[in-house]
């Protein structure tokens, strides 16, 4: 017996899942210890191996693979309690990380903060202007030395760092993605200067290394991320680590990615664990969907405060022109994009006089403390849980399996006060608006996330999770223009489970113009050496980083991403290249095909302009660690009467011209894969409730998903 | 009037909203609240992911940097629903399509099917200047024109006699480039290829004109499904009636938001240091009066109509701006559409260069324009400073140190464009903080600058630098942001077109305000036969690696130097030679001598301030080597600065008469008007001269 654990740090609980070689499901939550997440991380092993009947040394033994994806390095970015780093650039270039681009004031802030031009404001840097300094030295575009750098200019900029007390390095020069050379004779210097058996010694972080991508900014800013919360996460890690030697466990741990994969703590870059926790949790849900066939999803997670929404496109997790902001910072990491919303449980419901009287919901949210009214702890504004309270759909005494009983009076009270009154408006009407306007929100913001990426959003499954995703998923469906839901059984650890089966991968990437088809000469590509030799070396860095994990080349798989665009433009298409070389004129004009047909597709055959020329920008090599996860535990469906399950009924308000209606309400503990029911009914499971619309059916599948079906349209 | 060919001078008045009609009235009227709430959140979804395809598929600078304005018109052409950082396209985009409705929509040789599409570019409809171009397409729906979609960008090359959209050397509109009013580009879905060749062919930069173009008929596209869809769901009453019911409620709104500012008359001239190609002063004499529910815009007393010369702007280029600081500052909680204008009005003089008639040349327009906009915040931030002092800030720079480009890139590709420094400005100083440093640009609110590799990947130059500018924003209690300069060496190509759009290099143009100081004038300066290619080469220390470096410091550079105005016709410049140009800073706020000296410290500390600026503006004392403050002698130097200023000062009367007598000399009063007031009738006593 083996088991596979995955683990998810979030903000107010640490979720635990273990898939055992048997395919069985064990998991938990425990409250986030922000103090020191492995306290809170170590409870919950214990609790996973108590529910698994084994001690703990003994359930240890048994792991096969502990997959652990943290939110270390973004608190240490929030909290700013990174160390003192100097950052060398090229002289000339030392206010690029202030600059910004500009327009920094926006990243990382929500659309109503970037709309007041008047109360804008930058983020507080993570370096400060005097440690930074300038070396002489300039590449052109095409890497040639303009500048030379010499050691003299080197040795002079790194005292003036070292006297103003920096603690590690951060060097990144213009063009470095296409000849290091600079950088390379700066970590040089700094360690001949700062040899690593010396207590001066000193952390060097290039960007070239981190991201040898084109942009300066998002370039800089990435191994600045990376430098800052290295230090960090390499303490807490070592410290668990510790922890789980002496608790018997013996492997190494592995961290989650937000590219997708995982790898051991000593083979990760710390910005790549940056919001790994919903990567894992589209990873669970295309790994689920794939089993009931289902292959474009999007995956969202509903808490208190906000809205996650991740789309898996042909069963699998793709970047696609995405720019990561990590905190308030632009970075240039191949991460899967997963776009929060200001929209939860919390979120508040209020009147815009300005607007005529129109009713708002957010962005203000209450959090979860005080949170909504109804949780009784100094909440004084209504919110969506509030609604949700009282038009029936939450059971006061058994909210979360019993262990938050609702105060139903304060909801009444708040949204009779703040909403239902200023409209004219009966207080049932106006929690049925106040529910209609956030899944509006939620099934509209999903659906232009689904249609960005060039895929029509009626045609996929939506997978609903997190602590309201049940509650709201035949709410916000319609929006999108989905049939199918699925709540997963363990929608409330989505990303502990998706983490537990992720395989090894990691993206290697390269900034490289390559003209494939020239718009002075109007032809294609000839010399394919520059392409076929960035695609050699980065084959050569996957298979090399993985033999040192483990793997020999035959248990590795590749797969070619590239970043086209016609001519000047300035965003990019990514493109899966048909062969990982190319041999010939036909591979050309094939790869040429595969982005116009794919820009085609998605923007309308109009807007295709092959004419102008097409340039591949970057590669990304993604090389996974080919792995079957265990199979899950499945009981057979039975008979679709789910009449041993119903534990009561109470009024609930599916239509405020109609009022509450007598609502029959399940246990989903008492429920068994293949029993089926019609709405209007509601579901009540320890973790969240599922409220099945009028118009939809629920059924439980075999491995205790909720399959919500709409039949209405 | 109707006017067949030529120019139609009344629909350009009509940026209000149409009136309702009986169809949108009714249909306004079933609208149930909750589903319009809805509404509006999917339109917006709609607007933003045209303008997001729009960006990602355009190749111009501005496109490529995020200036772009992408909406949802009704069936009469006003623009309900827009995603845009550039609030003037929020009222100006309409205007052709206006037009288009007007004119083409039920002429039998053009009229207005599904599948059509239609671009433009005619500044006297768009209300700016060649280089913002648009497209939009029909949504019919049952035989029912519902709405019109469009994006309004702006593409860098319009086929001007210099390139780069803004001629310095126009003198009629002839010399601009394409004019084009609304033309049907193409039908059944598909562009007509003789049209696109014609349009390519009129400009310097064909592949990006068509890009552009094709990147804003996809977005429009997109939008139309989506529209579609829309109202399969919910019928087109529906769609009519809560489109209409965003205009409606908008204009509600902007007139409660005004009701609640304080009357009075708030007066701001403004001045302009050039007319395209030679340095002469122009005056922008803005009253904004307030009273009740309503705003009025007058600029009667403004100079006179340029016969030969690009600053003249027309009239609606100016409502237009006037909704940049509506929308992003003072109706920033309101939705972005032509309703905020119900509570707006305005007056223009008829022989003004804000009110261009005939042919004049209009290309530089923007300039006037932006000059104009400062004016309205320096009057919005005494207007709203009673009633909501977070909203009475100082004026962000104008932006408009534009270096233009033409030529042939390193790989032999033809390129004119602008460098997107333009959006490197810094924002004003404001109540409690400083303005923002290089915050951006105040009338593209949602662009950026890029990075410098972006840039010289596909246009033959090398940065020398780009660093922030110290001392380049107007100092104050609250100073303005930091603005950035840089320097360019052409690299990699024989030779290139290099020249300068902008104003402001013998007066300051950006004002403080409440005491704060001006954003200093900013010029460039070139260098052909360059030495910095060997300089480069050789390592050499001295190399400046800033502005305030290079005349703080000095160069080793040598060569042909030339000092010359922001406003510079385009030339050729050989590989090697040198260009610098500041983009400069905010407006500062307040009174210097009250900034708290611990920040004046952090802005040394940090190269934002200079030591000679920290002792004679902000009188704050510093040991030069250490930087450490003076607390004591910085009191005293403060209270010996304000005595000072008490012996200064004068009766107002007594100043008023030394004012009065003051006038500059005639040579740059031939554009002016009379002097002082360019409105007055000619006395034939020309104090000037």
């Amino acid at each position: 017996m083996g088991f596979n654990v995955g683990i998810d740090i979030g903000g107010t609980f640490t979720d635990l899942c273990s898939v055992g070689t048997d395919g069985r499901i064990v998991t938990c939550k425990t409250p986030t210890t922000h103090y020191d997440l492995s306290v809170g991380f170590m409870r919950g092993v214990r609790d996973l191996a108590r529910r698994s009947g084994l001690s703990l040394p003994r359930y240890l033994e048994q792991v096969e693979a502990l997959r652990y994806s943290t939110t270390v390095g973004t608190n240490a970015l929030i909290e700013r309690s990174g160390p003192k780093l100097g950052l060398i650039t090229t002289a000339g270039f030392e206010d690029t990380i202030f600059i910004g681009r500009g327009r920094s004031w926006a990243d990382g802030a929500s659309v109503h903060e970037v709309r007041d031009m008047a109360t804008i404001e930058k983020p507080a840097p993570l370096i400060d202007p005097d440690m930074v300094v300038g070396v002489r030295e300039r590449m052109d575009c095409h890497g040639s030395v303009v500048m030379p750098l010499t050691r003299e200019e080197i040795l002079e900029k790194l005292q003036t760092l070292v006297d103003r007390g920096a603690m590690g390095f951060v060097v990144s020069l213009l063009w470095s993605f296409v000849n290091p050379e600079h950088e390379r004779l700066i970590k040089q210097v700094i360690e001949e200067e700062y040899p690593e058996d010396y207590l001066g010694a000193m952390p060097v972080t290039l960007s070239s290394e981190v991201s040898p991508k084109a942009g300066e900014y998002t370039r800089t800013m990435t191994a600045v991320v990376n430098a800052y919360i290295h230090g960090i996460m390499a303490q807490e890690l070592s410290r668990l680590g510790t922890e789980l030697r002496a608790a018997s466990f013996t492997k190494p741990v592995i961290l989650v990615h937000n590219t997708g994969g995982t790898k051991k703590v000593s083979r990760t870059r710390a910005v790549l664990t940056h919001n790994a926790g919903p990567v894992a949790g589209m990873h669970g849900a295309a790994r689920l969907g794939s089993l009931s066939g289902f292959r474009d999803i999007v995956f969202t997670d509903m808490g208190g405060t906000s809205f996650d929404i991740g789309v898996v496109a042909g069963g699998e997790l793709r970047a696609q022109d995405f720019i990561p902001v990590i905190d308030r910072w632009r970075t240039n990491i191949p991460a899967i994009e997963v776009k929060s919303i200001g929209a939860g449980g919390g979120s508040i419901a209020w009147v815009n006089r300005l607007m005529d009287g129109q009713l708002e919901v957010g962005p203000q949210s209450a959090g979860s403390m005080p949170g909504p009214a109804c949780y009784d702890q100094g909440g004084a504004e209504p919110t969506v849980t509030d609604a949700d309270l009282v038009l029936g759909y939450l059971n006061p005494d058994n909210y979360l399996g019993g262990d938050m009983p609702l105060d139903a009076e304060a909801s009444e009270r708040v949204i009779e006060e703040k909403v239902a009154k200023p409209l004219g408006i009966p207080v049932q009407e106006a929690a049925w608006r106040i529910r209609r306007l956030v899944d509006a929100r939620m099934g509209q913001e999903v659906f232009n996330e689904v249609a960005l990426k060039g895929h029509d959003p009626r045609t996929f499954v939506v997978f609903a999770c997190g602590g309201a995703g049940a509650t709201h998923a035949c709410g916000f469906a319609p929006y999108i223009g989905a049939r199918t839901v699925v709540i997963p059984a363990v929608s409330s650890v989505s990303g502990a489970f998706g983490a537990s089966s992720m395989e090894i991968s990691q993206v290697w990437e390269q900034s490289r113009t390559i003209k494939l088809f020239r718009y002075d000469r109007q032809e294609y590509l000839a010399d394919l050496g520059a392409f076929n030799g960035v695609v050699e070396t980065l084959r050569g860095q996957a298979l090399r980083d993985l033999r040192l994990e483990g793997f020999g080349p035959e248990r590795v798989r590749l797969r070619l991403d590239l970043d086209m665009r016609y001519g000047s433009q300035y965003n990019l298409t990514k493109v899966t290249a048909p062969s990982l070389h190319l041999t010939g004129r036909a591979d050309v004009e094939a790869l040429c095909a595969a982005f116009t047909g794919l820009y085609s597709r998605v923007y309308s055959p109009e807007a295709a302009f092959p004419a102008g020329g097409i340039n591949v920008e970057c590669f990304y090599l993604t090389a996974s660690v080919i792995a079957e996860p265990p199979p899950l535990t499945s009981a057979a469906a039975g008979p679709p009467d789910p009449a041993k399950a119903l534990s009561g009924s109470r009024p609930a308000c599916f239509d405020p011209a109609e009022g509450p209606r007598a609502t029959a309400v399940y246990d989903w503990t008492r429920l068994k894969p293949g029993h089926s029911l019609s709405g209007p009914a509601l579901i009540e499971a320890p973790d969240t409730t599922y409220v099945v619309e009028p118009g939809w059916t629920y059924r439980m599948d075999e491995l205790r998903n909720g399959i919500l079906t709409r039949t209405d349209a | 009037m109707s006017i067949k060919y030529g120019r139609d001078t009344e629909v350009v008045h009509r940026l209000r909203p149409e009136p309702v009609t009986a169809r949108e009235q009714a249909a306004q009227a079933a609208v149930a609240d909750l589903d319009f709430e809805i509404f509006q959140h999917k339109m917006q979804m709609i607007a933003l992911e045209g303008k997001e395809t729009t960006m990602k598929l355009g190749a111009s600078t501005a496109m490529r940097w995020g200036d772009v304005a992408f909406g949802v018109y009704t069936a009469q052409g006003d623009l309900a629903i827009c995603a845009t950082g550039i609030y003037h396209h929020a009222v100006l985009s309409q205007l052709p399509v206006k037009y288009l409705v007007k004119h083409l929509k039920d002429d039998p040789s053009v009229g207005v099917r599904n599948g059509d599409s239609f671009f433009y570019n005619d500044p006297f409809y768009g209300g700016v200047h060649n280089a913002d171009m648009g497209l939009c397409v029909p949504v019919i729906v049952d035989g029912e024109l519902v709405c019109f979609i469009g994006a309004a960008v702006h593409t860098g090359e319009a086929g001007g006699s210099e390139p780069g959209g803004m001629v310095n050397g126009a003198k009629s509109r002839y010399d601009e480039g394409l004019l084009v009013p609304p033309i049907k580009v193409g039908e059944n879905f598909t562009l007509k290829e003789d049209l696109l060749a014609m349009l390519a062919t009129m400009t310097r930069d064909p592949r990006t004109m068509i890009l552009d173009l094709k990147a804003r008929l996809a977005a429009a596209r997109i939008a139309e499904r989506r529209v579609r869809d829309l109202i399969a769901d919910k019928g087109v009453a529906f769609f009519v009636g809560a489109l209409r019911k965003v205009l409606t409620v908008t204009g509600a709104a902007a007139r409660r938001k005004v009701a609640a500012l304080n009357d009075g008359v708030y007066r701001q001239p403004r001045f302009l240091d050039t007319v395209g190609p030679e340095s002469q002063l122009l005056k922008i004499n803005l009253a904004v009066e307030k009273k009740g529910e309503r705003i009025t815009l007058v600029l009667d007393g403004s100079s006179p109509l340029l016969p030969d010369r690009p600053l003249n702007t027309y009239f609606q280029g100016i409502i237009g701006l006037a909704m940049v600081y509506f929308c992003g500052w003072l109706f920033h909680d309101l939705p972005a559409n032509n309703g905020l204008l119900e509570a707006i009005d305005w007056r223009f003089p008829e022989d003004s260069f804000v009110n261009a008639k005939g042919d004049v040349p209009v290309s530089y327009a923007p300039a006037t324009q932006v000059a104009f906009t400062q004016g309205m915040f320096m009057a919005g931030a005494r207007m709203t400073y009673a009633t909501d002092p977070s909203r009475a800030v100082g004026a962000w720079y104008t932006g408009f140190a534009v270096t233009v480009f033409a030529g042939l890139n390193q790989w032999g590709e033809p390129m004119a464009d602008i460098t997107p420094e333009i959006n490197a400005t810094g924002a004003g100083g404001r109540p409690g903080r400083d303005g923002v440093d290089c915050a951006g640009a105040f009338f593209a609110t949602m662009s950026d600058c890029g990075d410098v590799e972006s840039t010289e990947s596909d246009r033959p130059f090398l940065y020398l630098f780009r660093n922030f500018f110290d001392n380049s924003y107007g100092h104050g209690k609250h100073r303005g942001g930091s603005g950035v300069g840089f320097g360019l060496k052409v690299h990699g190509v024989p030779w290139v077109v290099l020249g300068g759009m902008g104003f402001g290099s013998h007066f300051p143009a950006t004002l403080g305000i409440f005491g704060g100081r001006a954003a200093p004038p900013a010029f460039v300066q070139t260098v052909h036969g360059s030495n910095a290619g060997t300089l480069l080469r050789d390592a050499d220390p001295r190399l400046p690696n800033s502005m305030g470096a290079l005349y703080g410091r000095g160069t080793p550079e040598e060569g042909q130097r030339g000092y010359g105005n922001l406003a510079a016709p385009p030339s050729p410049f050989s590989e090697g030679d040198t260009y610098y140009v500041p983009v400069t800073g905010g407006a500062g706020y307040g009174d210097p001598l009250q900034r708290d000296p611990a920040a004046v410290v952090r802005d040394l500390r940090a190269g934002r301030c200079t030591v000679q600026a920290a002792r004679d503006v902000y009188r704050v004392v510093v040991d030069p080597h250490t930087l450490h403050l003076d607390e004591a002698a910085t009191e005293a130097a403060r209270t010996q600065a304000r005595q000072d200023r008490l012996r200064r000062a004068k009766p107002y009367a007594a100043f008023e008469r030394e004012w009065e007598r003051q006038s500059p000399p005639a040579a740059i009063l031939r554009y002016y008007g009379a002097f002082p007031d360019p409105a007055a009738p000619a006395t034939g006593q020309d104090r000037a001269a």
